[in-house]
């Protein structure tokens, strides 16, 4: 036998099985994925329903109306639940009390308004955002502000003291100087670019999309200047309650029933 | 056999040098750079004109020494003269007997080196000092009263090491609280237990140490309430527990919430004044002994139900101080909860800063250091609005 044949020989030794291994590998993996995906929500869900932890001191993520919890953490629950064929059942907590919650199982979810915390994720998986708590820029149309770059010269409004004023504060450390004209509420200083007395206002887009509801009117320019993503967080050590999660917050999306949500409280 | 032969010399180089790059790649990660050091300056002393303004750090978290050096420097540049600090049981003693006090010099060194007193707070109990756990729930607040002891131990050799930067203990944390009390039902009786055994070996291991009760939380939790106790109806009951004796001073948390700070005072109202309340029980019990608000302030978050606007915040914590200069002479120390946190939250807590996570400082911070000192102006910091 000569060595080159000898060579082939020993490496389709070696490489068959290595072969016939990965095929069965990925065959079994394959069929663990798709039985895993199809699993009875009761057995993700053994107390037959997504025990929800909230916490009812942040309008308008959720709230008490009178005697009843409202707001869009309870109605994304309530869609989330039903998208899972199941109830959703609140438990209220502190904001110092939810991660523990999670924690130790008392909660299977927690929807509260809360942003990603990157501390946070040995314990907490999150899901994709719903909502971007971050800063936003408005100006007029004409206004002609979408960026730090276009307000040298001109004059920002904002509130005194908040995120906001933080940020501008850094941008004038980045760009030539401009005015900043700081108001006691945040809508103070919306109220100051509608009339004309500043060139735009920096403000969180919460605080932003409210004003608005409230001046459909108003011809606005509106860019999102920084990020605070506001998702769902599961505990980390349950993957398939996560992307039993996500599955149900996509199709969500896909349907339309959280832009009708932010719409209906923001 | 010959190929066989080929193979092994071209296989051996390439492992070897596999080999020399997995070496090479470790001694590289070996030769880290070394953190940036935080060398003493020159002794510092704090200038203000106003005694009583505290700050409540977070340094005991903090893992970078320069962070603790410049947050103490900025305490002192704002004109606080004192802190209040948490030092945990559970972090310097986590094995009987075995103390580890490597954090804790790092923040008194820096601290004294700042010119600042610490009211240092005595609490988390670590794992040994809990009691058989197999058949029992604890947390780091479950101190079993076979404990006592071995806290009291721990609090007179932190007494003894820090004598003259620290002259102020707090014993435990809101006592009333079910969270704080091991998430047991709260017993004040237990807890005047704990200070009539801590006190004599504390004050023996530094003969200047103020031993204060622990600050309570604000609450109007009713009698047998799983969650606490309300904290008027819980001092009562200290007294009549005869703890009295057991402490030189009270430790006090009031908060704002979104009251400003001259409203009136109310048992079933939560409020700044409600410290007022406290005081009138002391002295129903004859106690005259000095009251150090250790927690105190206003939030600004955006959306959470307790907070004002920062705008609001500024005005109501200047305004809380100024009454307390004015009208209370028996409150030595007011420390604004709280001076910035070592990452951020995301969430409220980050709205009681007096700094950003980055030391970026906010105008609340300005504000109280142009009060401090003594250089406040009618200068309204916000426009009217349009």
């Amino acid at each position: 036998m000569n060595a080159r044949l000898q060579a082939r020989l020993i490496a389709l030794m070696v490489l068959a099985p290595a072969a016939a291994g990965l095929v069965c590998f990925l065959s079994v993996w394959g069929l663990v994925w798709h039985l895993d995906r199809h699993r009875p929500i009761s057995e993700i869900l053994p107390h037959a329903a997504l025990r929800v932890g909230v916490d009812p001191a942040h309008p308008p993520f959720a709230f008490y109306l009178g005697d009843a919890l409202v707001g869009l953490d309870i109605d994304l629950a309530n869609a989330l639940a039903e998208a899972l064929g199941v109830p959703a059942q609140f438990v209220l907590l502190g904001y110092d009390g939810l991660y523990d919650a999670l924690k130790i199982g008392q909660v299977d979810l927690l929807i509260a308004g809360i942003a990603i915390d990157p501390a946070r994720t040995g314990l907490a998986r999150y899901s994709a955002p719903y909502l971007n708590a971050g800063l936003m820029l408005i100006s007029s149309e004409s206004g002609g502000v979408s960026s730090m770059h276009d307000l040298p010269g001109k004059r920002l409004a904002l509130e005194f003291g908040s995120e906001a004023n933080a940020e501008a504060r850094r941008w004038l450390r980045r760009v030539l100087p401009f005015t900043i004209l700081p108001y006691a509420q945040p809508n103070h200083a919306l109220d100051a670019v509608r009339l004309g007395m500043a060139d735009a206002a920096l403000v969180d887009s919460i605080t932003a999309r409210l004003y608005l509801r409230a001046h459909p009117d108003w011809v606005h320019r509106l860019t999102p200047v920084t990020v605070l993503p506001i998702a769902i967080a599961s505990h980390a050590d349950h993957a398939r309650l996560g992307a039993a999660l996500d599955r149900a917050l996509e199709s969500l999306f896909r349907d339309g029933t959280i832009d009708r949500l932010l719409d209906k409280w923001l | 056999m010959k190929s066989f032969h080929r193979l092994r010399q071209q296989i051996l180089p390439a492992v070897l040098w596999t080999a020399r790059f997995i070496l090479g790649f470790a001694l590289l990660n070996a030769f880290q750079p070394a953190p940036p050091r935080a060398p003493l300056m020159p002794p510092q002393t704090v200038d203000t004109t106003k005694p009583q303004m505290c700050v409540h750090t977070r340094l005991i978290d903090e893992v970078d020494e320069w962070k603790i050096q410049r947050s103490l420097m900025m305490v002192r540049e704002m004109g606080a003269d004192t802190i209040a600090e948490f030092f945990p049981w559970a972090y310097i003693e986590s094995q009987r007997g075995v103390y580890n006090w490597a954090q804790s010099d790092r923040i008194i060194r820096h601290a004294a080196n700042q010119g600042l007193k610490v009211i240092a707070r005595m609490g988390f109990v670590p794992n040994w000092a809990r009691g058989d756990q197999r058949d029992v729930f604890t947390t780091l607040n479950t101190l079993p009263p076979e404990a006592y002891g071995a806290f009291a131990a721990f609090t007179a050799a932190f007494a003894a090491r820090y004598a003259g930067t620290v002259d102020h203990l707090i014993i435990w944390n809101e006592p009333n609280l079910a969270f704080e009390w091991g998430y047991q039902q709260v017993d004040p009786a237990g807890y005047a237990r704990l200070l009539e055994v801590v006190y004599a070996p504390v004050h023996r291991a530094n003969p200047n140490i103020m031993i204060l009760a622990a600050g309570l939380a604000p609450t109007l939790e009713p009698p047998g309430s799983p969650h606490g106790l309300n904290d008027l109806l819980y001092l009562d009951a200290l007294y009549q527990a005869g703890a009295a004796p057991y402490f030189d001073g009270l430790a006090v948390h009031t908060y704002g919430f979104t009251h400003p700070p001259d409203e009136s005072p109310a048992a079933e109202r939560l409020n700044f004044r409600r410290v007022e309340l406290l005081r009138a029980i002391m002295r129903q019990h004859g106690d005259d002994s000095p009251i150090y608000i250790t927690e105190t302030g206003w939030n600004d978050h955006p959306r959470w139900v307790n907070a004002v606007t920062p705008a609001q915040r500024v005005a109501y914590t200047l305004d809380a101080f100024r009454y307390a200069e004015r009208e209370w002479d028996d409150v030595r120390k007011m420390c604004v909860w709280m001076f910035r946190l070592p990452a951020a939250t995301f969430s409220h807590p980050d709205y009681f800063t007096l700094v950003g996570v980055d030391f970026q400082p906010k105008p609340i911070y300005t504000a109280l250091q142009a009060y401090a000192a003594g250089r406040m102006t009618e200068q309204t910091l916000w426009l009217p609005p349009p």
